[in-house]
Formats: structure tokens, sequence, C-alpha cells
């Protein structure tokens, strides 16, 4: 079995952001960047089935970056994956989902995957769309946030979190799509050794260009900070009073009382 | 000139703090202020298992071959969160060194994997008596051969970890006739050897969940062969393991350090007083500036006297230096941090009262910094007298 894992490098999320010098993306001298937190269900998950399966599938996995998603990458591979794959590009930020999709999708073809790991949206842009365009573009069967995985005579049973607090289980033929959400397994710590170890995996680097076809479909237009909320409302006067204000808010403002 | 971590280095440094935030950091007040260690000792184990326990310690031994940096960086990301943890991963560290820089085969085979692999939870470094802190060579503790054995009688105080330690490495007087500090030897002794007694727990300022006791040797026998290094040649041994001990405390206090002024800073920051928020007052500025200047002087400190062990390059004098400048930094950034808190630094509400007494002891323990002053000081004045 060849699995792909699929993974981004996004900053810290208790960075303070603010806008970088284009107005479309965020500044990102000074951040400190890790993986996406869904990416590391992915890689977590993709290494549990190489247990499973007792070590037979080869884990690879991919990330587009500048050179310090090389980090990432090295630590997807002190988790247990395999091989890494960089794909060099200095901007991903300036492409849209579809773009990456197309890339992880070109590298991909031709490659022979059986199953394609990835988190269900990344913490930094937050499209959810790239798991569901590289399913399409190959032509995979997908399930989207999985917070339940198994595998057994070359069916993945995957169970998904619908809108409400619904889940639903469905099963998957190979190959396969699936993206990973939080629920689904809590990420090991790598070891030591396995990191020191990971110098020694071999890491495939593409220049992006040999592997970006597509056009842009989407343009981001604007990043910036929402507006600065108000102070919030102080009611004044007597407890009865207070209470008939507050009443009177929830009533109108809010279904709480409906 | 490279300043950065490598991406190893910076991966261990990630795996350490994340670490820390969700397993150290939530039991640490518990842990200060109950009688209830054990979940120290699960953490230890964790920490064993991660690999944090023989950071530059050979594959073979099964440590993690990650270096001297590595050691550093982890050691601050866990003190961070918790210095009682954070103290028993050093001196474990620095056990497994001693072992393997001077044990035979056999011993290093024996003890060091078991303290690696958390088998168990600790070792010790039993060099300290009543009567012999700065001055260790002055020690009363004695090993003489009788047989096939050596039998140790004397006492050892403030031995960090010694209720769960599994191995010890004791220092004790060979040679009563040789000139001070030329007729001691240090010796491996397995925990439950008949005659090793855990004396009483120290009751102490900070650092409470790691213990800190008295051990006895009374008649305690132990193989002739647990004599580690050559004979008469245990006090060079000690002098030499304390330096990269050193690395490791100066780390520890970096870390409680930065711990205090990050949340001292942050409250200065919410908290309001005269209309605005503390943070806006020159008096409050001038204390972050200080404080994280002091701090980042620290750790380029140690990173210098880490990178110099790494290389196998002479660095006694920098990790005294690192050690004494970090220490005191880090206990001027804990008093700094109590007085921005106010009234409320006192209190056991915020941790900013547990790091200020967990700071205190760094500059005491692994050499006082009197003594780093005395290293750093005839180091230098070697280049200039004549």
């Amino acid at each position: 079995m060849k699995i792909l894992v699929c993974i981004k490098q996004v900053p810290d999320m208790e960075s303070r952001f603010r806008p970088n010098a284009s107005g479309t993306w965020f500044e990102e001298s000074d951040l400190a960047f890790r993986m996406n937190e869904y990416d590391e269900y992915a890689v977590e998950q993709a290494v549990q089935l190489k247990e499973q399966l007792a070590g037979e599938p080869e884990v690879t996995v991919l990330s587009i970056g500048p050179d310090r998603v090389n980090e990432a990458l090295k630590k997807a591979l002190a988790m247990g994956c395999d091989r890494g794959v960089h794909i060099q590009d200095p901007a991903p930020q300036d492409k849209d989902p579809w773009q990456i999709a197309s890339i992880i999708a070109q590298f991909a073809q031709g490659e022979g995957f059986d199953l394609v790991f990835t988190g269900m949206q990344s913490q930094d842009r937050g499209s959810a769309q790239v798991g569901v365009l590289v399913a399409e573009l190959l032509g995979y069967a997908c399930a989207t946030t999985l917070v339940g995985f198994s595998f057994s005579d070359g069916l993945v049973t995957a169970r998904r979190e619908l809108e409400g607090g619904i889940k639903g289980v469905v099963k998957l033929g190979l190959p396969a799509v699936v993206t990973c959400q939080l629920g689904l397994n809590t990420p090991r710590y790598p070891t030591l050794p396995n990191i020191m170890k990971a110098k020694k995996k071999d890491v495939l680097t593409i220049p992006v260009a040999d592997l970006l076809h597509e056009e842009a479909v989407a343009a981001t237009a604007r990043f910036y900070p929402p507006e600065k909320k108000g102070g919030g409302i102080v009611l004044e006067g007597d407890v009865g009073n207070l209470v008939e204000q507050l009443y009177g808010i929830l009533k109108e403002k809010t279904t709480v009382l409906r | 000139m490279f300043l950065d971590l490598t991406e190893e280095q910076k991966l261990i440094q990630d795996t350490a703090q994340e670490f820390a935030r969700a397993e150290l950091e939530p039991v640490a007040a518990q842990l200060d202020q109950g009688d209830d260690r054990g979940p120290m000792l699960a953490n230890l184990k964790k920490l064993a298992e991660l690999g944090f326990m023989g950071l530059n310690v050979k594959d073979a031994y099964g440590g993690s071959e990650a270096g001297v940096v590595a050691f550093s960086v982890a050691m601050t990301e866990i003190a961070r969160a918790c210095a009682s943890t954070a103290v028993t991963v050093s001196v474990n560290n620095m056990v497994c060194e001693v072992i393997q820089a001077v044990g035979s085969e056999e011993q290093k085979k024996a003890y060091i994997p078991k303290i690696c692999s958390g088998e168990y939870a600790a070792g010790s470094f039993a060099l300290t008596e009543t009567g012999a802190g700065s001055d260790p060579a002055g020690m009363t503790t004695t090993a003489a051969l009788d047989g096939d054995q050596w039998v140790l009688n004397g006492a050892k105080l403030f031995i960090t970890s010694a209720p769960y330690a599994g191995v010890f490495v004791v220092w004790a007087v060979t040679d009563r006739e040789a000139p001070k500090g030329k007729g001691i030897s240090c010796f491996l002794v397995e925990a439950g050897t008949p005659g090793l007694i855990i004396g009483k727990e120290e009751g102490k300022m900070g650092q409470h969940a790691s213990a800190t006791n008295e051990v006895i040797f009374d008649k305690c026998r132990i193989p002739k062969g647990a004599l580690m290094g050559k004979l008469n040649d245990g006090f060079r041994i000690a002098v030499a393991e304390l330096g990269g001990g050193r690395i490791g405390i100066g780390s520890l206090g970096l870390g409680v350090g930065l711990a205090a002024m990050d949340y001292a800073t942050r409250y200065a920051t919410e908290r309001s007083q005269f209309g605005q928020k503390i943070s806006d007052f020159q008096a409050i500025q001038w204390k972050i500036a200080d404080s994280y200047t002091e701090l980042e002087a620290a750790r380029l400190l140690l990173m210098n006297a880490a990178f110099r062990k790494e290389q196998g390059k002479p660095f006694a004098k920098e990790a005294s230096m690192a050690k004494m400048y970090a220490t005191e930094a880090a206990n001027r950034a804990c008093y700094h941090a109590v007085q921005m808190l106010g009234g409320y630094g006192y209190t056991q509400d915020y941790p900013v009262e547990r790091y200020a007494r967990d700071a205190r002891i760094t500059s005491i323990y692994e050499g006082t910094n009197e003594i780093q002053r005395v290293i750093v000081s005839r180091e230098i004045l070697k280049n200039f007298s004549s």
C-alpha cells in the first residue's frame, strides 16, 4: 500500500497577526511556524495504519512552501512517515486552493497512492477545499471531517462529523482521500531519537513550477483585522430594573427565551 | 557565525514545549502544594520514553544523541512549566553522562539504558556532605576494600531524587593519606543495597516535588567492580561532570525566569491602575526591558557553553559564567515579576510566587555562584599571571 499525507506549515495560532505590505495576507516575519493541527491528525492516522499493517505501507509526506516547511516535514518523518516531498514555493499564500490541489494532484498522478490523508482545513486560510479538490482531480473517493477511521478488507470505514453534532458513517473503497478533524486521534510526540533519525530519511525537492499548470480561480482581495467591537452594554439601575432590562435584551436580540 | 538552532534542535525544543504545556504545566501548582509526587513520576516516565533522559547519550545505551544545545533548550522549556521535573531531568542526564564518560562498558550497559528508558525514575549524584558542600574534596565518606567488596561508610546530604533513584553515583575517600582531592574514588551503588539508607527528606523553600534527602552508608557492601573510573581519580571526574550539569541548571534557571516574566508582562498589559494599563508606566516598562535583556544574554551564554561542549572544546569557564549569570538573571526576573503583580504576586493564586521560590535554589545548587566566580576568575587569571 502507498499512502500520501499532505501537510501545511502554519503560524503558531497564539501569534499576533498583522496584514503584510500587499494587504492580502499576514506579515510572516517574526512568526513561529508549526505543522497545521488538522494535518497532525492526518500524519498520526497514516502512521497508525502503517503500524496496523505491520509496517508494510510506505508513507510519503508532502508539503508546499519555502525552506522552513522542512521543519514540519521532519516532524512528520520523526512521527513515522517514511519519506518526504518538499515542493519548493517561496509564496504558497499567493496561490488559491485550486492551484494548491492541482500541484498535489500533479505530483500524485502516476505515483499510485492508495490512500491520501490530509487535514480537513488549514488553521490559517481555512478554505477546507484542498482535500476534496485533490480527490476530484485524481478521481478518488473522498470523505471529509473524519472523527473515526478504520481499515479492513480493503475498505475504509470513516466516521464523519456532520452539522449539529450528528455523526455519519461511510465506507470507501480505495483509492481514496480522507480529511481529518479534531477528535480523530491524539497525535504522538515525536521521540528525540526519531527526530535525530529523521535526518537520514529522504526528502525529495521539486520546484513548484514543475507541477503548477493551472491558473488561479479565486484571488484574495484584502486581508484585514476585524473591526474593533464596542465596549458592550453596561446596564444601570436597581436589581429589579436590571432584570427587566436584561430580560428585554435577551428576548429581543437573542433566541435564548424563544 | 550562525546563531540559529538546527531543524532537529528546533523540533526538540517544540516537542519539549508542547509536552510541557500539555502535561507539566497543568500539574505544576498541585505538585508544589501537595504531598503526592505521583503525577511527576508519571511525567518523568513519559519524558524518558520520549528520549529526554539521555539527550547527549549514545544510541547504543538508549540515548538520543541529540547533543548539548538540544539538552539546554529542552531543559529551558521543561523548566518554564515545572522546575521540579526539570531538575530531575537535568540530574538524570548528568548521571547518564558521567557513567558514559568514565564507566566500563559493562557499567554503561547496566545502568544508562535503565535511566534513559524510564525503568529507573531517576539516578542520583551523591557528592555533597554535611561538611563538604562547596569544598567537596573535604568529604569524609569512606570506601575500603574488604576481599572482593568495597565497604562504604558515611553520609551524603541534599541528594536529588534519592527516594526513587535506581542507581547512585557515590564519591568516597579511598586513600586517606593522599593529598586533598587525590584520594577520592567514584562508585555505582544500586538502590536497595543493604546498608544504603535513604534518610530524611528536606523541607525546602521550592522545587517541592523533587525530593532532596540525606543518604547514609552504613557498612554498605558493593562489589569490587562497582568502582567507576580509575581508583583515586574520582574528584577529577566530579569536577569535569559538574561542568555539564551547570549548563543544565543554568538552562533551568532561564526557563523559570522566562516563565515569570512572560506571566508578569501579560498581566501588566491587562491590569489597570490610575485609569491605564500598568504596562503604560515606565517603571513597569523598564522592568520588562531589563529582565528580558538579561534573560536573552543568559540564553546566549548558555548556547555558547553548550555549543563548546558539543564541539569538544574546553567549556568549564563558559559553563560557570552561564550558570552564574542565568540563575541570577532568573532570580532578578522573578523578583521583578512578583513586584509587577504587587500583592497578588505574593499569593499562591498566581504562579510567580512559585517561580520565585523555585528560582532561588538555582544560584546555590550545582555549585554555588560564589564557586562559579572562583572558577571563572581562576580561568581568566591563568592567562595573566607570569
